[in-house]
C-alpha cells in the first residue's frame, strides 16, 4: 500500500494513464461496474480509461504482473452480466477510443476503435450508401468493441446474419500485454485456423478487442414495414414461410409479439393500437423492394395475404414517420415491461422449424406450474429467438418471485434442450446464464472452452467467472 | 352529411430537400412523397365525423398525376370517392378558386383542409376558399383533450356538429378559443387534433375498387397564372462547430461571458 492507502499498482496504472485516464470517485464506481441487468451490485476497484492501444497493452501488462483481475467495458448495454464488475475488479472501458477512420468504398470496409458507438458507424458510413447492418434498439448506447465481443444479433439477422459475418478483422490485447493482428483487412486468408472468430463472442474472456476493420453492406433501399395480424405463432411461422418463399423483394425484418406485449406498450406510452381490432399476436414485417424499385410485389404480397387468409388485418406505413410509429411498437416492448412491472427474462432460440411445437409446449407447462405467471412473449422468430419474459404478480414479494423463477427457468431450459435449441439466443451467457449454459453445451465442448481459456489467460485474470467459474490459475 | 376533404402531395418532411443550382425550384426527382400531414389529419376528422353523423366523405387533390397516389391512401383509411383536378404546381389562389369550382357542383356542408402543407407553408388555401365563397371559416382546429386522452382513443371527433353549426376550438396564444360556425363551413387542421390512422389491408383493397374522378384543369376555366413568383431559395446557414469546455466552471464562464445567457 501506499501512504494514501490504495495498491502500488494503481499509482503505476495513474502514471500509464494520465490523471485523467484512471476514475476511483463512488460514481463512477457503481455506473461503470454494472450493464443493463441491474441485478448486480457494482463493486470495481477502479475505472482505467485508456486513449490508446499502447496504453491498454502496457496496462494489460502490469494487471498481469500484479495479479489484478480486469473487465473490459463497453457500452454497458448488456442483459447477462458479461461487462458487471462486481468482486473488485478494474474495469477497462474502451470508451475514449472512438476513432472512426475513413471507409473504403470500393471494399466496402471501415476501421474503427472499439469504443465507437455503433449508430456513430452508422452514421459515419452512411454518407457512402453503405452501413454496418448491425442494428438494435440500444445501437445509441452499445459500442463496437461489445457487439463483437457479445457476436451481437438484433432486428436485421433474417436478412444480414450476425455481428461474425461483418468483421474482417481484429486487433486484440492479451492479458499479458501481447498485441494480436487478426486477419488485417483480407477478405479471404486461408492460412490456419481464424483466431479473429475465436474473439468474436468471447464475452470478453479471452482478449481485450481494440480495433476492427468491419464489413460494409449497401444501405438498405426505401422499404416497406406492416404489422400483420396472425391469429398465434404457428401462422406467424406460416407466415415467415411465405415470406421467405416470395419473389420480388427482400424479407429485413420478421418480428413477433404477442398482444399482451402491444398493449403493455400502448398502455404505458399513451397510444391507441393501429389496428382497428386487436387480435392475440402481430407480425411486423420490413421489406425492401429489389435494386431500381421493383414493380411493388411488396405490395402486392402484402394485400394477397388478407385475401388468401393468412392475416385476418394489417396497416401498411406509408411514410417513414409511421414506419418509425410501427417500429417504436415492437422496439419499445422491452423498456415498457420493466416500466410496468419486474421481470425474468429469458431469450432463447430453437430451430425455426420446432419453434411451434417448443413454444406451445412451454405455454402449456408454464400455465401448468405457474397459472398465476403472466408471460410476455415477443423476439426475432424468423431466427427462432423468442424473448420469453415473465412479471411478478403483485401478490409474490421479489425474493419468492425470483426463487419460482428457478423452477421456471429449469422447466424451459429442459424443453429447450429437448427441442435443440440454445439458452441465450443473443443476450451471450456472462453472469446471468452461467449456471445454465451445461443445457447448451456439452461437457466436451465445455472442457475445450477452458482449455482456450487457459491457453490465453492462465491466471484467469480477464473478466473472471464470466461465461464459467474462474479457474485458479497457476501464480508463475 | 358532405364532407370534402383535401389531400396535397408533398415531398416527404423527413428528407433533406434539396435546392436546385439556380436555386429558383427544389429538386424532386428522386424525392419521396407522402400526403400531407395536415390533410391526413383533416381526412381523419372527416371520417370521425361521417362515423358520427353518415353522409359521405370527398377527397381532393389538385396537382401531380401521380398525386392518385395520396387519394387512394385516403381512400384506403376509408374515404368513399377521389376527385383528382391534374395540374403543374399551382399558388394558393389558383388552388382556392379551382376548389370553388368544385364546391359549387359538389355542394359539401363541410369543407375541412390542413393549415398549412408542409412544403411551402403558405397557410393560405383555406381562407382564400373561405373567402372566395363568402363561407365562414376556422383555421387551426384543435381539441381540449389532449391526444393521449381517452376522447382520442375512442376516436371522438373534435369538431362537434350540431344544429346547422359546427363548433371548432381553435389554439390561440396563451389559451383556447372556441367558434361557433353556420354550416356550411370550412375548417383547417391544426396537429393535436388527431392521430390519423393508419391504412389498413383491408382498406387498401376496398380502396382499389372506389372511383377517382380524373379532371383536367384546364376545364374548370379558371385563369392559373401564378400571382406569386418564387425569386430564390436558400439553405438555412450552416451550424457552427461546437466546443468541448474543461470542466464546470469554464462552462459557467462561457454561459456568462460568450452566451451571456446567465
Amino acid at each position: 500500500m501506499t501512504a494514501n492507502g490504495s495498491p502500488p499498482w494503481l499509482e503505476l496504472a495513474r502514471a500509464i494513464l494520465g490523471e485523467d485516464g484512471l476514475l476511483t470517485d463512488p460514481a463512477s464506481l457503481e455506473s461503470y461496474g454494472r450493464d443493463w441487468t441491474k441485478v448486480y451490485a457494482p463493486a470495481p476497484c477502479a475505472i482505467a480509461l485508456p486513449r490508446t492501444t499502447a496504453q491498454v497493452s502496457t496496462l494489460l501488462r502490469l494487471a498481469h504482473t500484479h495479479h489484478v483481475p480486469v473487465v473490459p467495458s463497453g457500452g454497458r448495454t448488456g442483459l447477462a452480466g458479461g461487462a458487471v464488475a462486481a468482486q473488485g475488479e478494474l474495469v477497462l472501458s474502451l470508451e475514449r477510443m472512438r476513432t472512426l477512420h475513413p471507409v473504403d468504398p470500393i471494399a466496402r470496409t471501415v476501421r474503427v476503435e472499439a469504443g465507437a458507438i455503433t449508430q456513430a458507424v452508422h452514421q459515419h458510413t452512411a454518407a457512402h450508401g453503405l452501413t454496418w447492418p448491425i442494428d438494435f434498439a440500444s445501437s445509441g448506447s452499445s459500442q463496437v468493441g461489445g457487439n463483437i465481443a457479445t457476436n451481437a444479433g438484433g432486428v436485421r439477422v433474417v436478412r444480414y446474419g450476425l455481428t461474425r459475418q461483418w468483421v474482417i478483422g481484429l486487433q486484440v490485447v492479451l492479458m499479458g500485454g501481447e498485441v494480436l493482428e487478426l486477419n488485417g483487412a483480407l477478405e479471404k486468408n486461408n492460412t490456419g485456423m481464424d483466431l479473429r472468430q475465436l474473439f468474436i463472442g468471447s464475452e470478453g474472456i479471452l482478449g481485450v478487442i481494440t480495433e476492427a476493420t468491419l464489413k460494409l453492406a449497401p444501405l438498405p433501399r426505401e422499404s416497406r414495414v406492416a404489422l400483420l395480424a396472425v391469429p398465434d405463432l404457428r401462422a406467424a411461422l406460416t407466415l415467415f414461410g411465405a415470406a421467405r418463399s416470395a419473389q420480388g423483394f427482400e424479407l429485413l425484418a420478421f418480428e413477433y409479439l404477442t398482444d399482451l406485449c402491444l398493449d403493455v406498450v400502448l398502455g404505458e406510452l399513451g397510444l391507441t393500437s393501429p389496428l382497428a381490432q386487436r387480435s392475440p399476436a402481430y407480425v411486423l414485417v420490413e421489406l425492401e423492394p429489389p435494386e431500381g424499385g421493383g414493380d411493388g410485389a411488396e405490395d402486392r404480397w402484402l394485400e394477397g395475404l388478407f385475401a388468401t387468409g393468412l392475416v385476418s388485418d394489417g396497416v401498411l406505413a406509408e411514410s417513414l414517420a409511421q414506419s418509425r410509429q410501427l417500429w417504436s411498437l415492437r422496439e419499445r416492448i422491452s423498456e415498457t415491461l420493466s416500466k410496468r412491472g419486474i421481470l425474468h427474462k429469458n431469450d432463447i432460440s430453437v430451430p425455426v422449424a420446432a419453434l411451434g411445437d417448443f413454444t406451445a409446449a412451454m405455454m402449456e407447462a408454464f400455465q401448468g406450474a405457474y397459472p398465476d405467471f403472466e408471460i410476455f412473449l415477443f423476439g426475432h422468430v424468423g431466427d427462432g429467438n423468442l424473448h420469453v419474459n415473465v412479471m411478478k404478480p403483485a401478490h409474490l414479494e421479489k425474493a419468492e418471485f425470483f426463487a419460482r423463477c428457478k423452477g421456471t427457468d429449469a422447466l424451459l431450459f429442459k424443453l429447450i434442450r429437448a427441442h435443440g435449441g440454445s439458452i441465450s439466443a443473443e443476450h451471450g451467457i456472462g453472469l446471468l446464464k452461467k449456471p445454465f449454459l451445461h443445457y447448451s453445451r456439452t461437457p466436451a465442448e465445455l472442457r475445450i472452452f477452458r482449455g482456450i481459456k487457459q491457453a490465453l489467460d492462465p491466471e484467469g485474470l480477464l473478466n473472471p467467472g464470466k461465461v464459467f467459474d474462474r479457474i485458479e490459475g497457476v501464480v508463475s | 352529411m358532405k364532407i370534402l376533404v383535401t389531400v396535397k402531395r408533398v415531398t416527404d418532411y423527413e428528407r433533406k430537400v434539396k435546392i436546385s443550382p439556380d436555386g429558383l425550384s427544389l429538386v424532386t426527382e428522386g424525392m419521396n412523397f407522402v400526403p400531407n400531414p395536415f390533410d391526413e389529419i383533416a381526412v381523419e376528422e372527416a371520417l370521425r365525423l361521417q362515423k358520427a353523423h353518415g353522409g359521405e366523405v370527398v377527397v381532393i387533390s389538385i396537382g401531380h398525376k401521380d398525386a392518385s397516389k395520396e387519394i387512394r391512401q385516403a381512400l384506403a383509411m376509408g374515404a368513399d370517392r377521389g376527385i383528382h383536378v391534374i395540374a403543374e404546381e399551382l399558388d394558393p389562389d389558383a388552388v382556392a378558386r379551382l376548389l370553388m369550382k368544385i364546391v359549387e357542383e359538389e355542394k359539401p356542408e363541410l369543407v375541412i383542409m390542413g393549415k398549412q402543407a408542409t412544403d411551402d407553408d403558405a397557410n393560405q388555401a383555406g381562407q382564400l376558399l373561405a373567402g372566395y365563397l363568402g363561407w365562414p371559416q376556422a383555421t387551426f382546429a384543435s381539441k381540449v383533450e389532449g391526444l393521449d386522452s381517452e376522447a382520442e382513443k375512442a376516436q371522438t371527433p373534435g369538431v362537434v356538429i350540431a344544429g346547422g353549426e359546427a363548433t371548432v376550438i381553435r389554439e390561440i396564444d396563451g389559451g383556447l378559443e372556441t367558434l361557433k360556425l353556420k354550416l356550411p363551413a370550412i375548417v383547417t387542421t391544426d396537429l393535436r387534433l388527431n392521430h390519423p390512422r393508419f391504412a389498413s389491408l383491408p382498406g387498401i383493397m376496398k380502396a382499389k375498387k372506389k372511383p377517382i374522378k380524373e379532371v383536367p384543369v384546364a376545364s374548370f376555366g379558371v385563369d392559373i397564372t401564378p400571382k406569386v413568383r418564387n425569386v430564390k431559395y436558400a439553405e438555412p446557414p450552416a451550424r457552427k462547430a461546437g466546443v468541448k469546455v474543461a470542466d464546470v466552471a469554464e462552462l459557467v464562464n462561457k454561459l456568462k461571458t460568450e452566451a451571456k445567457v446567465i
